[in-house]
């Protein structure tokens, strides 16, 4: 609604050639000064006075105090209070020697109920958030977005990893365990 | 939101914690530092660095096969051949140590040239198999000959007369071979001796005719065989129970933690369609680095059989299932007019911190403190009221770190695989020595055997035994105790005895500050979070104690008999049909390790959560939840609704049990010891140290799912059939 709202704000702007919707679009949101009352049109005419009184308070940019961008984005309130989100650098797959996919932070969701489909046996979920999983470059911006969109969210510590110094020679070393005698 | 692209750009790729701790070397290492170039990327590493580790500094993966990070380097396989500026031939990155100044082209013409020629080499023999094998989708081989391989073939053999054939190897019930796609990289022939301590693979033949095998047909004896089916870069080695079930593109993976032992292996399940298809290791480098124990990484068809599916009730002498309202209100009456400490309850081996919290508030709140264990731990000395006495304090991974170690009563082998894989580690590249109090069993190292009496620890601590010597010259001495000797009837003075022991060795060793010399091993993955909570009593103060209500929160253990409780209502509640829901009269079915979001503590202290991968079969639900709608039937609601209420809860008792990932340090041994002196009169029982697990075959079952499984029973036959042959 909010969205659309805008947009409506954004084309009149346009249409009147006003000063204030380039404002709209700036960054900072700037004190806007009381501006003298405009003349009704037509279709404002017949509106009641709370609904002038909306209307009017669109026509200015709107400020967000606290940056909760979770409930404009269209997220059923379900999703949004009662999801935990897991914060978390992808492990390396057991099985491969690459590393080129877990170069980044990632979420996702808590689990909910999986159930197999009866028509032709594939995974059924309720869960919209089932397969959402989206990468971030850093922990931090993973956190600044859970903060945003209002999700409860916790970090799991990633693997320090500590490679040492390996060497082709103790192998052959004589007088130590790691001289190898299989091959 | 895919950053991925610009994080490699702005060489981010380096924020991965592994590069930084390259970086963190003290101001003198600093000037020691080798600086070289790596496609013209500078990179300053430590003297003795291979090229290879070098250039994964900067983010610049050179491919391999045989290289490993945790094996001893090989340099077989030739494919981390790169060029070096003025020299005459590629050099293998893999064991090739840096000098200063070089100049490193890991992406010139000579260098995608002679990788084009090992991969060409290596496909020649290699069978187009793809489509059939298990490895396709997550094979090296098909990656790298992607990426690095010619983009045309030369290979004529169309009637394909010419392409190497081998046979396939039977090594156990676990494993399955075909050789024939073997591209000899030695990794599962390294495992086996380094890592899992059995010299059984090998390679015979040379060039063409070279073969990897075990030489004579045997199984692989190993409680880590797994492994090599993760190490094998090709499909040779592939999961004999996984094996045609699926691709690793069309199942969803859920990191989780392993619960069949108390060391809390990190793992990834692997699950399609509400069904675990596999179970893989993740990497963490404080537990369990990258490997994964036999029953943990197997064991997961248990969770598909004996399942409790539904709630039961006793009605007219037989279970019979029932709706969870029915169930809810008989356990409900059982409990509501139950007299004061008439209440009791008894946790098993795979009960989560969540389920024991609520079971206590539950217990608690019904008047009573009777909440025990399966496993007995003495509560009579310093017993569990400081956390020192029942961690194995000094952490997992320091334990490669130590010099001597000495082992009481204890089979890492088998009671904590991964345990004993860095005890192993210390021995090889750290020359540990080790000592093992009780029965001498294989270790897969060399250790000295200081007999199979408890006496021995006092004439260590004495000076009276031969040990003593090398033990005082220790600089980081270490004492394990195995958890299993603490359920004797004197359980207490060996703890005492062993407290004094590490003592002893404190104020004579010169330590550093932070080295912890007495740590107890467990093979319980609750136990620890169970003591944490504050399960104090014992099954036989329970026995004793004759309660009323009994709940039995998993407990299968075989010490809980109906005889010893002829009057009173057991209240399972569990996953899984086995001895304790035989006995009871109201079943609640509960969720297993991989359907629910739970707490689990490890022997370090060290807590960790699984998560939910699939959902619990049938009526079965967590098993907090099922305690909380119990108590709210019977009128004494408990004041969480949800997981973080739960949560919060468990943080009020014990704030680290929600720490998780971090080992909450256990302290004040000095004080532990105090009161652990009240048992210094009393004298050893006359029995000798006995362990539990001996051999293989008493390793794979232990708990209600590994004794679940098919897969486990398989690999007992075939060990057992194995010695009867080797007789």
């Amino acid at each position: 609604m909010a969205s659309r709202a805008l947009l409506r704000q954004c084309a009149i702007g346009i249409n009147e050639n006003n000063l204030g919707w380039s404002r709209l679009f700036s960054n900072k949101s700037i004190e806007v000064e009381k501006k003298p009352a405009v003349r009704k049109n037509f279709q404002e005419a017949g509106l009641s006075e709370e609904e002038t009184e909306y209307l009017e308070a669109l026509k200015n940019p709107i400020t967000v105090t606290d940056e909760n961008v979770g409930y404009v984005s269209g997220v059923p309130e379900e999703h949004i209070k009662t999801r935990r989100v897991r914060i978390y650098q992808p492990a390396k797959s057991a099985m491969q020697s690459g590393t080129n996919n877990i170069q980044f932070w990632q979420m996702d969701f808590d689990t909910r109920e999986r159930w197999e489909n009866p028509l032709m046996g594939w995974t059924s979920s309720g869960d919209p958030m089932s397969n959402i999983q989206v990468n971030f470059a850093t922990k931090e911006e993973a956190i600044a977005h859970c903060k945003k969109m209002g999700w409860e969210y916790y970090v799991q510590k990633p693997n320090l990893n500590q490679p040492k110094p390996r060497s082709y020679g103790i192998n052959f070393s004589w007088n130590k365990r790691t001289r190898v005698s299989t091959k | 939101m895919l950053r991925v692209p610009v994080v490699r750009a702005t060489g981010l790729i380096n924020g991965r914690l592994c590069a930084v701790s390259l970086h963190t070397t003290s101001n003198k290492s600093q000037q020691e530092l080798v600086e070289l170039f790596i496609d013209d990327k500078p990179v300053q590493v430590p003297p003795g660095t291979t090229v290879l580790q070098a250039a994964a500094k900067v983010g610049i993966e050179i491919p391999r096969f045989c290289y490993h990070e945790r094996l001893a380097v090989a340099g077989n396989c030739r494919m981390c051949l790169v060029e070096i500026e003025k020299q005459v031939k590629p050099v293998a990155a893999c064991a090739m140590p840096v000098m200063k100044g070089w100049k490193v082209k890991t992406n010139s013409d000579l260098t995608r040239k002679a990788r084009e020629g090992v991969m060409e080499f290596l496909l020649v023999n290699h069978p187009l198999d793809c489509p059939i094998c298990d490895q396709g989708g997550e094979c090296d081989l098909q990656d790298q000959s992607m990426a690095f391989g010619s983009d045309r073939s030369r290979f004529v053999d169309i009637n394909y007369s010419g392409k190497r054939a081998v046979e396939d190897k039977d090594i156990g019930p676990l494993i399955k071979t075909v050789m024939t796609r073997c591209i000899h990289c030695t990794r599962c022939i390294r495992f086996a001796s380094e890592i899992a301590g059995i010299d059984d693979l090998g390679t015979t033949g040379r060039g063409n005719d070279m073969q990897v095998g075990t030489y004579v047909e045997k199984m692989f004896l190993s409680e880590l065989s797994g492994n090599i089916i993760d190490l094998c870069p090709v499909g040779a080695l592939t999961s004999k129970p996984y094996a045609f079930v699926a691709r690793p593109w069309e199942t969803r993976r859920t990191d989780s933690i392993d619960v069949h032992d108390a060391v809390g292996s990190n793992i990834v399940v692997s699950h399609r369609t509400g069904e675990v298809l596999r179970i893989l290791p993740r990497v963490n480098e404080e537990v369990n680095e990258e490997w994964l124990s036999d029953k943990a990484r197997f064991s997961y068809d248990g969770l598909k059989r004996q399942r409790l599916i539904t709630p039961m009730m006793k009605i007219n002498g037989q279970l019979q299932a029932v709706d969870w309202e029915d169930a809810l209100v008989a356990a409900a009456r059982s409990i509501a007019n139950v007299s004061a400490n008439k209440c009791a309850a008894i946790a098993g081996k795979l009960a989560d911190a969540e389920a024991l919290i609520a079971m206590k508030d539950l217990v608690n709140k019904l008047g009573s403190e009777s909440l025990a264990t399966e496993q007995r731990f003495p509560n009579d000395g310093s017993g569990i009221d400081l956390r020192s006495s029942y961690l194995l304090n000094n952490t997992i991974a320091a334990i490669e770190d130590a010099d001597v170690v000495v082992l009481i009563g204890t089979n890492p082998r088998y009671e904590a695989p991964l345990v004993n894989t860095r005890l192993r580690k210390g021995y090889l590249h750290g020359e540990q020595t080790i000592a093992l109090i009780g029965p001498d069993v294989d270790l897969t190292y060399e250790h000295e055997h200081l007999g199979e009496s408890f006496d021995v620890i006092t004439k260590l601590r004495n000076d009276s035994h031969p040990f003593s010597a090398t033990l005082k010259e220790a600089k980081k001495p270490l004492v394990i105790l195995g958890v299993d000797q603490l359920t004797r009837k004197d359980g207490a003075k060996i703890l005492y005895e062993t407290q004094a022991l590490a003592k002893a060795l404190g104020d004579n060793s010169k330590a550093p500050q932070d080295w912890k010399i007495l740590n107890i091993l467990h093979t319980n993955a609750s136990q620890v979070a169970a003591l944490d909570v504050g399960y104090s009593s014992t099954v036989e103060e329970i026995k004793e104690q004759q309660p009323n209500v009994l709940f039995l929160l998993g407990a299968d253990d075989a010490n809980i008999k109906k005889e010893d409780f002829p009057n009173t209502f057991i209240i399972y509640i569990g996953s899984h049909g086995d001895v304790g829901a035989a006995i009871a009269d109201v079943i609640l079915a509960g969720a297993a390790y991989t359907e629910k979001v739970a707490s689990y503590v490890n022997t370090e202290g060290r807590s960790q959560q699984t998560c939910a991968a699939i959902t619990p079969p049938g009526l079965a639900r967590p098993d907090w939840k099922i305690i909380r709608a119990l108590s709210e039937m019977a009128g004494i609601t408990l004041p969480y609704d949800n997981l973080n209420e739960i949560r919060f809860r468990l943080e009020e008792v014990a704030p680290h049990l929600v720490r998780y990932g971090n080992v909450e340090p256990a302290n004040f041994f000095t004080q532990a010891f105090e009161i652990a002196k009240q048992q210094s009169g009393e004298s050893f029982l006359p029995d000798p140290v006995d362990i539990k697990h001996k051999t293989l075959d008493q390793f794979f079952m232990t708990d209600v799912v590994s004794r679940a499984s098919l897969t486990m029973a398989k690999c007992i036959q075939a060990v057992i059939k194995q010695r009867q042959s080797a007789v």
